[in-house]
């Protein structure tokens, strides 16, 4: 830590803290100052509402923000990865997604209320999540990874709930969003009750923590039981997460950033870090709900404080992030091996064969209007064919798109959660689009693409200019790309729960549907997926040494800097052009180069050719689906290609 | 679904009878796909009603009246209509909204795309009249568009006069979202111009968005005006009663403490006339129920 400034975490804490009392202060004192704090008097509302929501709300606070922060805490050091936060786990999704369910198919909730739904749904995807990585002895990468593909899982079906039912559902993203209005004290006591017992827990178990600092061998040669101190670790995470969710909604950010500001305070033994993420946690999250509470009072504006945590939380960690010293090795793809499916040219012709005969059938088979499944062909078929090819043709084309991209950042950042999603070019373009929804009035279709395709470009700029600056890249890209979705995401739960209808069209856009896709488009998205490959397929040697690093690069005459810009502006290109296309919900360019990879494509140009055939077909599937299943309605194919994509790369994760 | 012919078609069929002008120019009625239940509302008041409605299978839980006649084909939802579908219907025109505009350029490779915006700034009940008239001029019917304003005035000038004799409390109209939270309706909405055609006023006089509503936390309640009568509209969520009833905070609002809450039907808030005249029917006889 530099000694120049003598940041501590009491100190940060301390820091915090003073700005959230003077914003308490703020929201506190008129009440008590108009001499309302009389006790006589039997109806007062600034009395009724001090006692009943402000203070309430004020406790839920606190004790949430200490539970994320601790939960963040446990589940940063028991994965190794400063990325980890309870929403990696897929927990908080998992929730929400109970509730989606819930106010849709069962209005009554079976008399149970929505916490009870909640915690119903966090327990199950956490269920899933150890059930499905304990196989794997609970490896951190697999449980990363199978957390992240449950949150998109769960994520996708919420939005398709939420989608087929708009009008019910504008009260889920005020609870979904992490409202932390209050007008009882029984959520904040029971809250309380639950989180303390659980930290009592954590506490107890800090000192085997620590020892994970060592890597699992070492940590077994003391004696310590690794794998089941993982899970208990996990299980008190989840429990925090569960906690937290089911009483006031996702609650963004604070599960990350509390931890990391910690780290960065020079927080070193397990014991600090634990305490400290809880407390900071705790602070962070009474100032923002504070200083929403005063940045909105009066304005007429409703905002859900879960959602802000991630405004106030991105900036802070992009300043923060240079400064973020080196953690544990990331995990490494190599991790994963590869499967021995398919090998040599035969196979590359079979799967060419599937794709063009899961076109044609995208083509020729639909739904007539009264519902009956038919198959056009003749004149029928020549009716019906200038709505369906372009759609065809664009989902092919992006997938396409997005997988190749996949398969280069997985390459050049050596981790296999990158795709275009994650590093925050899809979310470029979705806050492009929201610029151009809210700030212009009735902008048309050209100027939306135009905004969206701006956004991408800013994005773009600043994952290159990362990409360009140092060797410790991989992590800084993700981080950035991950505050970047998280921008997004807050954004857009901010205007879901102002009720804007506008929101609905946000809403369906990023969902990824390729409804509005016209023959140029389509024609567009094929040739940038043909020019994606040429430039992986001018650039395979590159491709194949750049993950041995610098200087084994460099001593085989690859230029390491300017080949990873290149290799950068090649996967933001695609992925900016195929988000403007399907959306920004790339799920095929997170999957395909793993199912590759799986298949037996180990090396660069092959692995990234099956990738972008499977990318298309994926999409093309996806998108006949959305068309068919719920006709005459539709739902977007990145929607569609998340549901029917993500279980299978769980299977495939979980088959050795 | 009821079969019978609404009871504003039969009017505006006497109406046209009477004016000596019996179905005009007896040319079969243009065939009309609306993206939009306000639009397709007051076809169906006109007694032209459209041959698809996007949404058309929620009508009976947002609209309820007038009821969709038999047969209307669902074309999808309204942001994304099912083009396939759209086609083989071979309308002669396609209704939008500037929140639909984007079906646009697509809707209009099969029939004329025509935009009408009720929600845009202004009173949404004098732009659905104005709406109105206009289909009912495009639909060659502008008697039968005419008859159908009348009645409507006739109907809201009765609640108007009802609601004189009553001297009601000042109304906040609000929809749970979830036992902590409401839309509060107001200036620039429907339920705001309905207040002021039958005399009722607001308690809310809030800033709302441009769709004429805000969203509130159940303490804000307790900053409006303590004499109100609250309205809370259909569809309530189940755990809102429950939840609400054990707040000292809500039992402690003076409203509800005198027991001045009422739970509505469900009407429209996007809606056109007659999904007006419905909000105000209800909430008069909800007052007089109470008077």
């Amino acid at each position: 830590m530099n000694p120049a400034v003598s940041l501590s975490p009491p100190r940060l804490a301390a820091l915090l803290a003073f700005a959230a009392l003077a914003a308490t202060v703020v929201v506190v004192w008129p009440p008590l100052w108009d001499g309302r704090w009389d006790m006589s008097a039997s109806y007062d509302v600034g009395r009724m509402v001090l006692l009943h929501a402000t203070l309430p709300r004020l406790a839920v606070a606190l004790v949430a923000g200490a539970a994320l922060g601790l939960a963040g805490a446990l589940l940063q050091q028991l994965l190794r990865n400063p990325l980890a936060e309870p929403g990696t786990l897929g927990v908080s999704a998992g929730g929400a997604l109970a509730i989606a369910a819930a106010t849709v198919s069962v209005p009554t909730l079976g008399g149970l209320g929505r916490d009870a739904v909640a915690l119903l749904g966090c327990a199950a995807a956490a269920a899933l999540l150890l059930g499905l990585t304990a196989r794997r002895r609970f490896a951190p990468l697999a449980i990363v990874l199978a957390g992240l593909v449950l949150t998109l899982w769960a994520g996708s079906l919420t939005a398709v709930v939420v989608l087929a039912n708009e009008r019910w559902l504008s009260g889920f993203f005020l609870w979904g969003r992490g409202s932390l209005v209050q007008h009882d004290w029984t959520p904040a006591l029971a809250l309380g009750l639950r989180v303390l017992p659980l930290a009592v827990l954590a506490a107890a178990l800090a000192r085997p923590l620590g020892l994970l600092d060592l890597d699992d061998a070492a940590a077994r040669a003391r004696g310590v039981p690794v794998t089941a101190v993982r899970l208990a670790g996990i299980a008190l995470a989840v429990a925090l997460t569960a906690a937290v969710t089911s009483a006031v909604g996702v609650i963004a950010f604070v599960g990350l950033v509390a931890p990391a500001l910690t780290r960065l305070a020079g927080a070193r033994s397990i014991r600090d870090r634990l305490v400290w993420s809880a407390t900071i946690g705790a602070v962070l999250l009474w100032a923002t709900d504070m200083g929403v509470q005063v940045l909105t009072a009066g304005t007429g504006l409703f905002v859900p404080t879960g959602a802000v945590t991630a405004l106030f939380g991105v900036p802070v960690l992009l300043l923060l992030l240079p400064r973020l010293r080196a953690t544990a090795p990331p995990p490494s793809a190599a991790a994963f091996g590869t499967g021995t499916l398919a090998r040599g040219p035969a196979s590359a012709a079979i799967a060419g064969a599937a794709v063009v005969g899961l076109a044609a059938f995208a083509l020729l088979v639909g739904r007539a209007p009264n519902g009956d499944w038919t198959l056009a062909l003749g004149s029928d078929l020549a009716d019906l064919l200038p709505w369906r090819w372009p759609r065809v043709a664009a989902a092919f084309g992006a997938g396409a798109m997005l997988a190749a991209a996949g398969s280069l950042l997985q390459r050049l950042t050596g981790n296999p959660m990158a795709s275009p999603e994650v590093t925050g070019i899809g979310a470029g373009a979705g806050l492009g689009l929201m610029a151009a929804l809210f700030l212009l009035p009735e902008p048309g279709p050209a100027t939306e693409a135009a905004a969206a395709a701006a956004g991408a470009a800013v994005a773009l700029g600043g994952v290159l200019r990362l990409g360009g600056r140092s060797d410790h890249t991989a992590e800084r890209i993700l981080l950035v790309g991950i505050g970047l979705v998280a921008l997004a995401d807050a954004l857009s739960g901010v205007i879901m729960a102002t009720g804007d209808p506008r929101g609905f069209r946000l809403l369906r856009w990023m969902g990824g549907s390729t409804y509005g896709a016209t023959g140029a488009a389509a024609l567009v998205a094929l040739a940038g997926g043909a020019i994606a490959l040429s430039a992986v397929a001018a650039a395979r040697r590159w491709l194949d040494i750049l993950p041995l690093g610098r200087a084994t690069a460099s001593s085989l005459g690859v230029p390491y800097g300017a080949a990873r810009i290149v290799l950068f502006t090649v996967a933001a290109a695609a992925s900016a052009a195929a988000t403007l296309i399907v959306g920004p919900l790339s799920f095929a360019g997170l999957i395909a180069p793993h199912i590759a990879r799986e298949l037996g494509f180990a090396r660069a140009l092959p692995q990234a050719a099956a990738a972008a055939l499977i990318g298309g077909a994926l999409l093309v599937a996806a998108d006949w689906i959305g068309r068919m299943a719920t006709f005459p309605y539709q739902l977007p194919a990145g929607l569609v290609a998340t549901l029917v994509g993500a279980p299978v790369l769980l299977l495939l994760l979980n088959r050795r | 679904m009821s079969v019978r012919p609404t009871r504003r078609a039969v009017l505006a069929g006497l109406a046209a009878a009477l004016a000596g002008r019996a179905p005009a120019k007896a040319g079969p009625a243009p065939r009309i796909v609306s993206l939009d239940y306000a639009l397709a509302e007051m076809l169906v008041g006109i007694g032209i009603p459209p041959v698809g409605v996007a949404g058309a299978e929620d009508w009976d839980v947002w609209v309820v009246e007038p009821p969709l006649p038999p047969g209307v084909v669902d074309v999808g939802a309204g942001l994304e209509p099912n083009l396939e579908l759209l086609a083989a219907l071979k309308p002669d025109m396609i209704l939008t909204t500037p929140y639909v505009a984007a079906v646009g350029p697509l809707a209009s490779r099969i029939a004329p795309v025509r935009e009408f915006a009720l929600y845009a700034g202004g009173d949404p009940l004098a732009r659905a009249r104005a709406a109105a008239l206009e289909l009912g001029h495009m639909v060659g019917r502008p008697d039968a568009a005419g008859a159908y304003l009348a009645a409507a005035d006739r109907a809201f000038d009765a609640l108007a006069g009802r609601v004189a004799r009553l001297r009601p409390p000042p109304i906040a109209v609000v929809a749970f979202q979830d036992a902590r939270h409401a839309r509060i309706f107001g200036r620039p909405g429907l339920y705001q111009s309905v207040m002021d055609r039958i005399g009722l006023s607001n308690a809310w006089t809030g800033e709302a968005n441009d769709w004429g509503f805000g969203v509130m936390a159940v303490e804000d309640l307790a900053s409006l005006t303590p004499d109100l009568h609250l309205m809370s509209l259909e569809p309530v969520p189940p755990d809102a009663a429950p939840t609400l009833a054990r707040s000292p905070l809500w039992t402690a609002l003076p409203f509800v403490a005198a027991r001045r809450v009422s739970v509505l039907p469900a009407s429209l808030m996007f809606g056109g006339v007659s999904s007006a005249l419905r909000f105000a029917r209800l909430a008069v006889e909800d007052l007089e129920a109470r008077a």
